[in-house]
């Protein structure tokens, strides 16, 4: 402790002897004294006037300041900065401003502000920019460039469509449809989780009893030889593809 | 069942029966490594060329050479080291005082298979010359254009880049390679079973008792067939969408290029055909796409301080493709 106010004390004094050092001497003033003299005689001189008439012609000295017409556009900013202008400026025109005089001026200052905010939101949202978007945490993800469909295999109606494409003897679609609506039937059950990114052997692994994954195995192969292979069929093969289809949904329901 | 339905319209007997007796010769040698044997083999039957990683000691080589072995052609090996030259790989002309004329000397480039080991080891002087003859099967010196015989491809293996002496590829070399196939370390089941064999093993040299399974001529024709093969309108669109978004993604520095979309599609129809189809599924494209993609993109530095592997960005772009269906 004694320590401490023995180190407080010598840094005070290194200060202050600073200081002192630092104090610069007193100038001493002497009185100045004036003289007058009054003995010579002034000779006062004058300027040559037809030289400066001379000058005075000449457009180097001519000053007179020309009045241009201020446009209307010049007018209008002029205006605008000082309203802008009186509207910070707290001083009154006369005495100091009272409470309400500052409170106006806050109001103002704060409608403006709002109606500039509005005004750059109707810009970037007739630009069709989410400029809310900046203030979220996570920036959304950059839109993929081309037209994306996402078909949905709980609104189809299947049994329509299927009956529709046998009309019309487009078996190669009709194939494709019942795969679709076994997938339905299957994600219905919970025995997958229908997504788009899925291929047909991820749905294959995740069926776990192994007669419903082999069955499925097999639906999936005749469906990928008549779908990406586009090996045709004709109505006698569709209707052993349809009965093995019928047969597996029974089973899975 | 499919085949009582549906008639067979591509003879596949020969090439199934070829592909099989690969894996039998490759897996009486090589332990594990499924995936990166059908990778080489759909490879070759792509007409690519495979560049193999993987740390020292994971059997790259020995797996290059087997396959090499298995077919009877002209095969050549080249150790790329640090001081080489692109003429010590192309060859160059020397002068004949006897002719009074420079003649041609063929550097071992000049073959149907041919092994580059530890390709990463040369500079960049060097790795340029194999541009051309990767892409144009040709090499063009003193104004002369040499052809080389089909089947030419071309094994390279390389240890990762993080390792001391090694070198970037540039991308446009990286680009001409059809699959990059990353070797991991065995597991432990396999490690046992590859020690147990090399145990029991009483020859010397087990490359010796490989005997070849397909020719040159084998090699063109199993080519032409699965260039035929069959891929749907929708699938080729799934290619292209999964392409055109390596070049949108935010995590990406550089995406594939249109030579990506024809690798991928070529290499999705060798993959078919090692699985008895002459038509591709979406199932091949989302097998194969990492293999052809990891090495022609380039990850944001941000990225890759993160530890994320080009793997992990190729599976997040095709989850966010609907698998066409």
């Amino acid at each position: 402790m004694r320590f401490y106010l023995y180190l407080i004390l010598f840094i005070l004094g290194i200060n202050a002897g600073y200081s002192a050092e630092k104090k610069a001497p007193q100038a001493k003033h002497e009185k100045a004294v004036l003289k007058i003299d009054s003995a010579s005689a002034v000779d006062i001189r004058h300027f040559d006037q037809t030289s400066l008439n001379t000058y005075r012609k000449k457009p180097e000295f001519q000053y007179k300041e020309t009045t241009t017409d201020i446009s209307w556009w010049t007018r209008f900013w002029r205006w605008f900065w000082n309203w802008l202008d009186s509207l910070f400026r707290l001083k009154p025109a006369k005495g100091l401003p009272t409470f309400w005089d500052i409170f106006w001026r806050i109001v103002k200052i704060c409608l403006l502000a709002l109606g500039v905010v509005a005004l750059v939101f109707f810009i970037f949202k007739a630009q069709g920019i989410n400029i809310l978007g900046i203030f979220r945490k996570k920036a959304t993800s950059a839109a993929i460039p081309y037209s994306e469909f996402f078909e949905d295999i709980n609104a189809i109606n299947f049994d329509e469509e299927i009956e529709g494409a046998i009309g019309k003897g487009n078996y190669r679609f009709a194939v494709r449809l019942l795969y679709l609506k076994c997938l339905k039937h299957l994600s219905n059950a919970g025995l997958i989780d229908w997504q788009i990114d899925k291929t047909n052997s991820a749905y294959i692994g995740e069926l776990k009893n192994q007669q419903q994954q082999d069955a499925f195995r097999m639906l999936t192969l005749q469906f990928e030889y008549v779908w990406y292979g586009e090996f045709l069929i004709d109505q006698q093969a569709f209707k052993t593809i349809d009965s093995s289809f019928r047969d597996f949904n029974k089973q899975v329901a | 069942m499919e085949e009582g339905i549906f008639e067979q319209r591509t003879d596949l007997s020969k090439l199934n029966a070829a592909v099989n007796q690969i894996k039998a010769v490759l897996g009486t040698i090589i332990v594990g490594q499924q995936d990166s044997i059908d990778l080489l083999i759909a490879g070759i039957l792509a007409d690519g060329h495979v560049l193999i990683e993987g740390v020292p000691g994971v059997a790259k080589t020995l797996t290059a050479k087997l396959i090499a072995k298995a077919i009877d052609a002209q095969y050549s090996r080249i150790q790329f080291t640090p001081d080489l030259m692109p003429s010590d790989v192309l060859g160059t002309s020397v002068f004949n005082p006897k002719t009074i004329d420079f003649e041609f000397k063929h550097g071992p480039i000049f073959g149907n298979i041919i092994l580059i080991d530890e390709i990463n080891r040369a500079p960049a002087k060097t790795q340029s010359a194999l541009f051309e003859v990767m892409e144009e099967r040709q090499v063009t010196i003193d104004g002369q254009n040499y052809k080389m015989e089909e089947p030419f491809i071309v094994l390279a293996t390389q240890n990762p880049v993080e390792q001391e002496g090694t070198y970037r590829l540039p991308e446009a070399q990286l680009d001409r390679f059809l699959f990059k196939i990353e070797i991991k370390y065995p597991s432990l089941e396999e490690e046992i079973r590859i020690v147990t064999q090399q145990h029991q093993h009483k020859t010397a040299d087990q490359l010796a008792e490989v005997k070849p399974i397909l020719s040159k001529e084998d090699i063109i024709s199993l080519r032409n067939q699965v260039r035929s093969f069959h891929v749907e309108p929708k699938i080729l669109e799934f290619v292209a969408k999964v392409i055109h978004e390596t070049r949108n993604n935010k995590s990406l520095y550089l995406g594939g290029s249109p030579r990506a979309s024809l690798a991928v599609v070529n290499a999705a129809k060798a993959l078919a055909a090692l699985k008895g189809r002459d038509f591709v599924t979406p199932d091949d494209v989302v097998w194969i796409a990492p293999a052809v993609l990891r090495h022609r993109i380039m990850l944001t530095p941000d990225k890759e301080m993160e530890g994320v592997s080009p793997d992990d960005i190729i599976k997040q772009i095709i989850q966010k493709i609907e698998v066409p269906r």
